[in-house]
């Protein structure tokens, strides 16, 4: 089977051999295989976007390679145009003076679809974005929420196998930001297509996507299914309830040997720890019973992927 | 292949049409602000000329004032619409079909002229009426010419919507480019460059039609070669430098930005 996308060893610099020389990708390889449905996560300026660009041939890399089911995009950008749709940062790429119907029309139209071929989906879209009331009126005149959602579906109505979603929610409320999630959901089981959805918003990623590549700073830092990530943490996040308070030199030991632990004295003394091998917790349960203090409760903290990716970038945890 | 390129071109073609509806007043007020020029232009001449001035002059000043319309939509039209795409975020989008940018360029060049044909053509009969100066409409010879004589500034539209494409905010040097026009239009013809110039031939030929009552086929052919060399190689060049900058545009990543 060919990958709907691969790029290997992909560098982009910026203003090469210049002072204000930045280098936005530093080799950056990965492959993404028919159907997936994989997020792109990392903090402003880690490269998601010019990566995403570098495979549509918007951007010209400064070495390494991608293809979009084997076709090169720099020997055969028209073949890789034909293949992918995409609504990049925001939702600017419409046009305002124009309706969500007029939209669709057009983009489906550069993609050489005629009316006919094109209607009959497009109004899905609409219906799926409960946007079908309002597609004779001019995008301007919609909310921000709401032209967001027709940027999608025109990126969507062209029926690519792949589509790319530079921050599909950036800027909508949580409520349109999980329907417009829901959709998306939606068509991805419904249609198999192949999804790359950046996004800084961990939850969209955790809620949509099987797989994760999280990037800084032109680098790879992960590249693992949602799943084994959130595993990761969920297994060596604990937080203990204890009865009498903590000692301060407890407290130092503990800090000496788990930087990172929190310490909340309330009504209860809370110690939040997360640990780097599993075996290590015995040892804070050894430390815990010397100091003679009585263990109230332990829980396994949920993690979310936010927490997790926070850690990953700051280079606390090594995956 | 025919029918992508048939579905791109009728996207693009009705997209222009409804932007251009939905801009009404400003294609309005643009050929209001023509008749108004081309009228004070009309009075000047003749309060000056007195007598000396003939009705083939001022059809020919007709003629020339019409191949400028022309001229000016077709080398500022595609640049300014790229500057304000690059201002939507829709450039890119343009740059994601399949067929190629250049192709959405050339029929939205093509749209802007039957358009601009259109409005030229009421805007000359509305000058006709109030003038009375009426000319002789040989559609079958001044069709041709007029659209070989207008070339030269598409090419220099492709030329302008590259350099906009990286420079961005190059406005004012259409306002200077539009006299320089003016100036490449009516260089005389004893000058063995002017034939050369954009407009020049094509402005020469149409006045020998218009004012002096030939027909197409009795023009010298020598002339009508230079005509559609002068076209083609105006429009080579613009097409090869816009090339050129699409690649630094894409280098420096610059087509998603304003
Ligand atoms: N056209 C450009 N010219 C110069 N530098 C650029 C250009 N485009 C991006 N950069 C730089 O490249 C780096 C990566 O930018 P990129 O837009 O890919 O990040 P991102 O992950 O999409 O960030 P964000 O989350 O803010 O959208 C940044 O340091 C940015 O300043
Ligand atoms: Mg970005």
């Amino acid at each position: 089977m060919v990958p709907a996308i691969e790029v290997e060893a992909l560098v982009k610099t910026f203003n090469r051999g210049r002072k204000n020389a930045v280098h936005a990708l530093q080799g950056i390889s990965f492959s993404v295989w028919p159907g997936e449905v994989v997020g792109l996560l990392g903090p402003n300026g880690a490269g998601k976007t010019t990566t995403i660009k570098c495979i549509l041939g918007l951007i010209s890399p400064t070495g390494g390679t991608t293809r979009v089911y084997g076709f090169d995009t720099r020997t055969h950008r028209r073949e890789v145009v034909r293949r992918t749709s995409a609504v990049l940062e925001g939702s600017r790429n419409i046009y305002w003076r124009m309706s969500a119907l007029e939209n669709l029309d057009f983009f489906t139209g550069l993609y050489g679809m005629s009316l006919s071929e094109s209607r009959p989906y497009s109004e899905k879209l609409l219906e799926l974005f409960r946007l079908r009331d309002r597609k004779h009126v001019p995008v301007q005149e919609l909310s921000a929420g709401m032209r967001q959602k027709v940027a999608v579906a025109c990126a969507l109505a062209t029926r690519t196998p792949v589509v790319f979603l530079d921050e599909p929610t950036l800027g909508l409320d949580v409520e349109t930001s999980y329907e417009l999630r829901r959709s998306l959901k939606q068509l991805a089981e419904e249609e198999n297509r192949t999804i790359i959805l950046s996004s800084h918003d961990m939850h969209v990623v955790q809620d949509v996507c099987q797989r994760v590549i999280i990037m800084n700073q032109g680098r790879i830092v992960v590249d693992d299914t949602v799943d084994n990530l959130l595993s990761l943490f969920r297994t060596r996040a604990y937080r203990f309830v204890l009865s009498d308070g903590l000692r301060e030199d407890l407290e130092r030991q503990l800090r000496a040997r788990f930087p990172e632990v929190v310490v909340r004295r309330d009504l209860q003394t809370v110690v939040e720890v997360v640990v780097s091998r599993p075996e290590e917790i015995y040892l804070l349960i050894d430390l815990f019973r010397e100091a003679g203090l009585l263990i109230e409760s332990i829980t396994q903290q949920e993690p979310d992927l936010e927490e997790a990716f926070l850690r990953l970038v700051r280079g606390e945890v090594a995956c | 292949m025919l029918k992508e390129l048939f579905c791109v071109m009728r996207a693009v073609f009705r997209q222009q049409i409804i932007m251009m509806r939905r801009y009404m007043f400003n294609t309005m007020s643009s050929m209001v602000t023509l008749y108004i020029v081309f009228m004070l232009l009309f009075f000047g001449v003749r309060a000056v000329g007195g007598a000396a001035v003939t009705t083939a002059t001022l059809e020919g000043m007709v003629v020339g004032y019409a191949l400028w319309m022309l001229s000016i939509m077709g080398y500022s039209d595609l640049a300014w619409g790229l500057i304000q795409e690059a201002q939507m975020g829709t450039l890119e989008k343009l740059y994601l079909s399949p067929l190629g940018f250049r192709w959405i360029c050339g029929f939205r060049q093509l749209t802007g002229l039957i358009i601009t044909l259109v409005m030229v053509t009421v805007l000359v009969g509305i000058i006709m009426l109030t003038t009375g100066v009426y000319l002789r409409l040989d559609l079958v010879s001044v069709l041709p010419l007029l659209l070989l004589g207008v070339l030269p500034a598409y090419g220099f539209g492709f030329m302008s919507a590259g350099l906009a494409l990286i420079y961005k905010r190059i406005q004012s040097a259409f306002q200077i480019l539009q006299f320089v026009f003016v100036g490449f239009m009516v260089a005389p013809a004893s000058w063995p460059i002017s034939a050369y110039l954009p407009l020049n031939m094509g402005n020469r030929l149409l006045n020998q039609v218009m004012v002096q009552g030939r027909r197409l086929w009795e023009l010298d052919p020598s002339d009508i070669g230079t005509l559609v060399l002068v076209a083609a190689a105006y429009c080579g060049l613009g097409l090869a430098l816009f090339g050129r900058m699409e690649t630094v545009a894409r280098d420096r990543g610059l087509l998603g930005h304003y």
